[in-house]
C-alpha cells in the first residue's frame, strides 16, 4: 500500500445501508463495512446521497465514527430524481466528478460500486473507466455463511483496477489472442521478414479496432485476396462481422453488366434483365467485400461505390428505390492509383476514402527469408491435395532455396509461381520424393517462364503454355482450369519423355499401381487423355 | 527466537516479527519495552507468513499511541508495512485521548503505553474510546479486576473506570484511566491461589432479550453451584448496537481471575454460559494462581522489576514469544521450572 491517503467515493445504499436501533448492527451494511476492515484504512469517505435520505446518512456517519475514528465522512447531496434513469444519473455523477478536486499527489481514490441502483453502479463504472473518476473500483460483499462473525463482521472487499494490463493473466490472454490472430493472418506460416510481420501486426490491429476500408497494394500473387479473406475470417471469429465474404476482380467487370453485377438491378431494367438481381454489394451486407484491381472500375461505378461507402445506400440499375448495404470494404490494386487520379482515370475522393489504411504487400522476391516457411507450407498443402506426403531431401531443398533466393529467381507472379512450382514438383515426384532430377527440370521451367513471359499471371507459365498449346488448340487450352492446366502439362511432359503409353503410365502411376490387382496404367492414362480429347500419338508427339 | 542484545543503546534492537506467535503481541511488547527503556527497535518480517501480511490497523493504533506519548520518530507505520523502526524520546506524563476503532481494542492500546506511563515523572489521565468488550482482546472486566490489581502490586496506582461499554462491532465505548506512577517496580510473587474470597457472574447486556441473561445464569448455576445470589445483570444503552458478554470471576486472597464468554448470533444463552464455565473449571482444577492471560501479562513488569515469580498451569506459545522479546530488550533471563504436581513456575532470579 502507498502512503497516500485513501479516499472512497460512494453512494449511500438506501436499501443495504439501512437499519434502525440496535438491530442495524446485525445486518451487513456495505458503506459501514468499508471502514471495518483491519487492512484497509479509509482516510475519508465521500458519501453521496439524496436529500430525502439525510437521516440515514447521518446515522451511517455516526456509526463510521464509532468503528473507525480515523475516517472523516463528508456528505454530499446529489439529486437524481429518478435513480433508474440512465441519463439523469450519469449526468449528476459526472457533474459531481467534474466539480470534485482530486488531489492525485496526496490521495488515492476508490469508487464503491456495491451500493446504489444498478444504473448508478453502471454509471460509476463508466465514469471510472473513462477516468472521469480517477481511481479504482472497490466492491464489498457480506460475510460468508460459515465464517465466525466476530472475525468477519466486515465481510470481504475487492479492489478492481480497470487498467486490464495490470493483471498478468488477463494480459497474457490478450497477448495469446493477438498471437493467434497474427498466426492466422499469416496462414500459419512462421514468416521471418520483419517488415512483413510488422505489417501483419498493423493489419491485425486495424482489423480488430476499425471498420474503415483498407487498401492492399502489391504485385499479382502477393496474397492480397488470401489476406482479405483471412481478415474477414478473423473479424467473423470476433463477432465483428456476421455476413459473407464477397470477392470480385474489377478487371472482369466490363461494359453494361459491371454496374448490375456490383449494385444489382431490378427486373426489366434492361434487355435480358428477366429477374431481380441483388448485386455483390447487397450480398456483402454486414460482411466484407473485396474489390481486387479496383483501379479497373469504370467512372460510373466509382461514383456509385463512393456513395455506397459514405451513406451505406445506393441505387440498383433501373430501380427507383435505394438499396441498403453495410459492408466492410477491402480494395486491392497493383497499379499506381495516385497516378490514375492524376490522369483523371480514378476519382480522387474515392481514393481518399479507401486510402485510410493502406498496406503494401511485398512480392516474394522482397521476402526471400520467407521462401523457406512458404515452401514448407506449399508442400503440406500439396500433400493434402495429393493425399500423400511428398518429401524433399535436405540437399535438394537447399538447392531449391539457393535458387529461390538468388537474383535469378524473379518470382514475377510471386506466391502463384511458388505454388505452381511446388505443384509441379510434387506431381512429378516419384516414390514420394522430389529428386535432383525433378528439381533441375523445375528450375529450367521457372527460368524459361520468367524469360519468355515476364510478369505473366496465374500459371500462364511459358513452358506450361507451350506444352499445352502443342497438344491442344488455343481454344481448348484456354478452357482449362488452372488445376487441370498444371496436371495436364505435367502429364504431357511425361508422355513426351516416354517411349510408349505403358511406360508413361508406369511412371505416372508409379505409387498406386502396386496397390492395384491388375496394372492397367496404360488404360488409366488413355482415359485421362481422352477427357481432354487427346490420343497417345498426340501427347507423345514432340513439337518440331 | 534468538534475539540479539546490543551493547550500546543507540543501535536499535532487532525483532523478528515472523517468529513465534502473535505478531500483534510482539509489536505491543516491543513498543512497551522501548517506551520504558528508551531503546529504539526495528521490527522486520512483520506478520510475514500471514494471509494479510504486514501491519494492520489494530497495530497502527498501538503504534500511534506510543508515538504520541513519547514523541517517537517512527518509520514504516503504514498498513501492509513489513518493517517498522521506532525510536522514542522520554515518555511524557499527561492527559491523553485516544480514539480507537473496533479494529483495535482499548485494552490492548492501554497495555502498550501503561508500563511507560507508570514509570513516568508525573501522573497521567487517559481517555480511551472504542471497543471495551471485544472477543479478540481482554475485556474491561479483566483489565479492572485481574490485571490492574496485580499491576498495582508492582508499585504504581492505576484505576480504570468504564464510562460506556463498547461492544463489537459498533464500538463507541469509553474507558478512563488514572495513573499515579512509581520510581521503580518492586518484585512481586504470585505463587499460590490463597483462600477463596468470592465468586461472581456478571452479564453485560445491551438490546438482547431479558431472559437471555437469566438462562445463562441458570446454566452457570447448574454447573458451578455458585448460587443465583452471585449473579448480576449490568444493562447498557442500546443505541450503539447489541451486546451480550458473560463474565465469571474467581476471587482468591490477593488475586482475582476473570473468565469471559461472548454471545454470538445463533448461539444459545446456555452455550454462552458453558464456554465461561469450562474456563472456570479448568482454572480451578489446576489450583495455580495465574491464568493463561495473566501469565502472559505478568512477564513484562516482572522482568522490569528485576525479581519475582509466578506459577501457572502452563505457558502458552504467546507467553513464550513474549519472553523472547523481553529478553531481547532487557538483560534478564527467565527461569522456568516444571512443578511436581503439574504447571510451571517462572522466576526472574534476584540480581539477574
Amino acid at each position: 500500500m502507498s502512503s497516500k491517503k485513501l479516499v472512497v467515493l460512494g453512494l449511500l445504499g438506501t436499501q443495504l445501508d439501512t437499519g434502525k436501533h440496535a438491530h442495524r448492527w446485525k445486518s451487513w451494511r456495505p458503506t459501514v463495512s468499508l471502514c471495518q476492515h483491519d487492512d484497509l484504512l479509509v482516510g475519508r469517505l465521500e458519501l453521496l446521497h439524496d436529500r430525502r435520505y439525510t437521516g440515514l446518512a447521518e446515522t451511517i456517519t455516526t456509526d463510521i465514527t464509532g468503528v473507525s475514528p480515523e475516517t472523516e465522512v463528508r456528505r454530499h447531496v446529489v439529486e437524481f430524481g429518478d435513480p433508474w434513469d440512465f441519463e439523469e444519473v450519469y449526468g449528476a455523477l459526472a457533474d459531481f466528478a467534474r466539480g470534485y478536486s482530486f488531489d492525485m499527489e496526496n490521495e488515492e481514490y476508490l469508487v464503491h460500486i456495491t451500493t446504489g441502483t444498478h444504473v448508478a453502479q453502471i454509471c460509476l463504472f463508466l465514469l471510472t473507466e473513462s477516468r472521469h473518476l480517477p481511481g479504482r473500483l472497490i466492491q464489498t460483499s457480506p460475510p460468508r455463511e460459515r465464517q465466525p462473525r466476530h472475525l468477519a463482521e466486515a465481510g470481504q472487499y475487492s479492489i478492481i483496477d480497470l487498467d486490464l494490463s495490470r493483471y498478468d493473466r488477463i494480459a497474457a490472454r490478450f497477448a495469446q489472442e493477438q498471437k493467434e490472430a497474427l498466426t492466422f493472418l499469416k496462414n500459419g506460416i512462421a514468416t521471418r521478414n520483419a517488415a512483413f510481420n510488422r505489417m501483419i501486426e498493423e493489419i491485425e490491429h486495424v482489423a480488430v479496432a476499425s471498420r474503415e476500408p483498407m487498401l492492399f497494394m502489391g504485385p499479382t500473387g502477393a496474397g492480397k485476396s488470401s489476406l482479405a479473406r483471412k481478415v474477414f475470417e478473423l473479424k467473423r471469429g470476433r463477432h465483428q462481422l456476421a455476413g459473407q465474404f464477397v470477392e470480385v476482380n474489377c478487371a472482369t467487370l466490363r461494359g453494361d453488366t459491371a454496374a448490375s453485377t456490383l449494385f444489382g438491378h431490378v427486373r426489366g431494367a434492361f434487355t435480358g434483365a428477366q429477374r431481380d438481381r441483388p448485386g455483390l454489394l447487397r450480398s456483402a451486407d454486414s460482411g466484407l467485400l473485396f474489390l481486387d484491381e479496383i483501379g479497373e472500375l469504370g467512372a460510373d461505378e466509382q461514383a456509385m461505390l463512393l456513395r455506397a461507402l459514405e451513406e451505406k445506400r445506393f441505387l440498383p440499375v433501373g430501380a427507383d428505390q435505394e438499396a441498403k448495404s453495410d459492408f466492410q470494404l477491402i480494395a486491392g490494386t497493383n497499379s499506381d492509383l495516385s497516378g490514375a487520379v492524376a490522369k483523371g482515370e480514378f476519382r480522387e475522393d474515392l481514393l481518399a476514402r479507401i486510402n485510410l489504411w493502406t498496406f503494401v504487400l511485398p512480392g516474394l522476391a522482397q521476402r526471400t527469408e520467407d521462401i523457406a516457411p512458404n515452401l514448407d507450407h506449399e508442400l503440406e498443402n500439396a500433400a493434402r491435395l495429393l493425399g500423400r506426403r511428398v518429401g524433399m531431401a535436405k540437399d535438394v531443398r537447399a538447392a531449391f532455396l539457393d535458387f529461390a533466393r538468388s537474383g535469378e529467381a524473379k518470382w514475377s507472379a510471386n506466391f502463384r509461381d511458388l505454388n505452381a512450382a511446388v505443384t509441379r514438383m510434387t506431381t512429378l515426384a516419384r516414390g514420394g520424393r522430389i529428386t535432383h532430377e525433378v528439381l533441375s527440370g523445375e528450375l529450367g521451367r521457372l527460368r524459361t517462364g520468367w524469360k519468355t513471359a515476364p510478369g505473366t499471371v496465374v500459371g500462364e507459365n511459358g513452358d506450361e503454355n507451350a506444352l499445352l498449346m502443342s497438344a491442344l488448340d488455343a481454344e481448348g487450352a484456354a478452357a482449362l482450369d488452372l488445376f487441370d492446366r498444371a496436371q495436364l502439362a505435367c502429364v504431357i511432359r511425361v508422355c513426351r519423355d516416354s517411349k510408349s503409353l505403358s511406360e508413361a503410365g508406369r511412371r505416372l502411376f508409379a505409387v498406386t499401381r502396386g496397390k492395384r490387382k491388375t496394372a492397367n496404367d496404360a488404360d488409366r492414362l488413355r482415359k485421362y487423355l481422352t477427357r481432354f480429347g487427346l490420343t497417345w500419338p498426340c501427347a507423345n508427339h514432340s513439337p518440331p | 527466537m534468538k534475539a540479539r542484545v546490543k551493547t550500546t543503546t543507540s543501535t536499535p534492537v532487532v525483532i523478528d516479527g515472523a517468529a513465534g506467535e502473535g505478531g500483534g503481541q510482539i509489536l505491543r511488547t516491543s513498543l512497551a519495552l522501548s517506551l520504558v527503556t528508551g531503546r529504539a527497535f526495528r521490527m522486520v518480517n512483520i506478520r510475514a507468513k500471514r494471509a494479510k501480511p504486514g501491519l494492520l490497523r489494530q497495530h497502527l493504533t498501538a503504534v500511534r499511541a506510543a508515538v504520541e506519548i513519547s514523541d517517537a520518530a517512527c518509520d514504516g507505520a503504514e498498513i501492509g508495512s513489513g518493517e517498522l523502526v521506532f525510536r522514542p524520546e522520554a515518555v511524557r506524563a499527561g492527559d491523553y485521548h485516544f480514539a480507537i476503532g473496533t479494529a483495535g481494542s482499548t485494552t490492548l492500546v492501554l497495555q502498550t503505553i501503561l508500563p511507560g506511563l507508570a514509570l513516568a515523572s508525573g501522573p497521567s489521565q487517559i481517555v480511551l474510546e472504542g471497543g471495551t468488550h471485544n472477543p479478540l482482546a481482554p475485556p474491561f472486566d479483566y483489565l479492572a479486576h485481574t490485571f490492574l490489581p496485580i499491576f498495582n502490586r508492582f508499585g504504581p496506582t492505576v484505576e480504570a473506570t468504564l464510562v460506556r461499554a463498547g461492544f463489537y462491532p459498533a464500538g463507541g465505548g469509553q474507558i478512563e484511566v488514572k495513573i499515579t506512577p512509581t520510581d521503580r517496580l518492586r518484585a512481586v510473587e504470585l505463587l499460590t491461589r490463597g483462600t477463596d474470597s468470592g465468586r461472581r457472574v456478571v452479564a453485560h447486556v445491551a438490546g438482547v432479550p431479558a431472559n437471555a441473561a437469566e438462562r445463562a445464569f441458570e446454566q452457570a448455576d447448574k454447573r458451578l453451584r455458585w448460587g443465583r445470589g452471585v449473579c448480576e445483570i449490568i444493562e447498557h444503552p442500546t443505541e450503539r448496537g447489541q451486546g451480550f458478554v458473560l463474565v465469571g470471576e474467581v476471587a482468591s486472597e490477593g488475586h482475582t481471575e476473570v473468565f469471559t464468554s461472548f454471545g454470538e448470533r445463533g448461539l444459545r444463552a446456555e452455550a454462552v454460559a458453558d464456554r465461561m464455565v469450562e474456563q472456570v473449571r479448568s482454572y480451578l482444577a489446576g489450583g495455580l494462581p495465574a491464568g493463561e492471560h495473566m501469565a502472559d501479562q505478568f512477564l513484562l513488569p516482572m522482568a522490569l522489576s528485576g525479581g519475582g515469580a509466578f506459577r501457572t498451569a502452563g505457558l502458552s506459545p504467546h507467553a513464550r514469544t513474549n519472553m523472547d522479546v523481553i529478553q531481547a530488550f532487557l538483560s534478564v533471563r527467565f527461569q522456568v521450572t516444571e512443578l511436581k504436581n503439574g504447571g510451571v513456575e517462572v522466576r526472574v532470579p534476584c540480581g539477574n
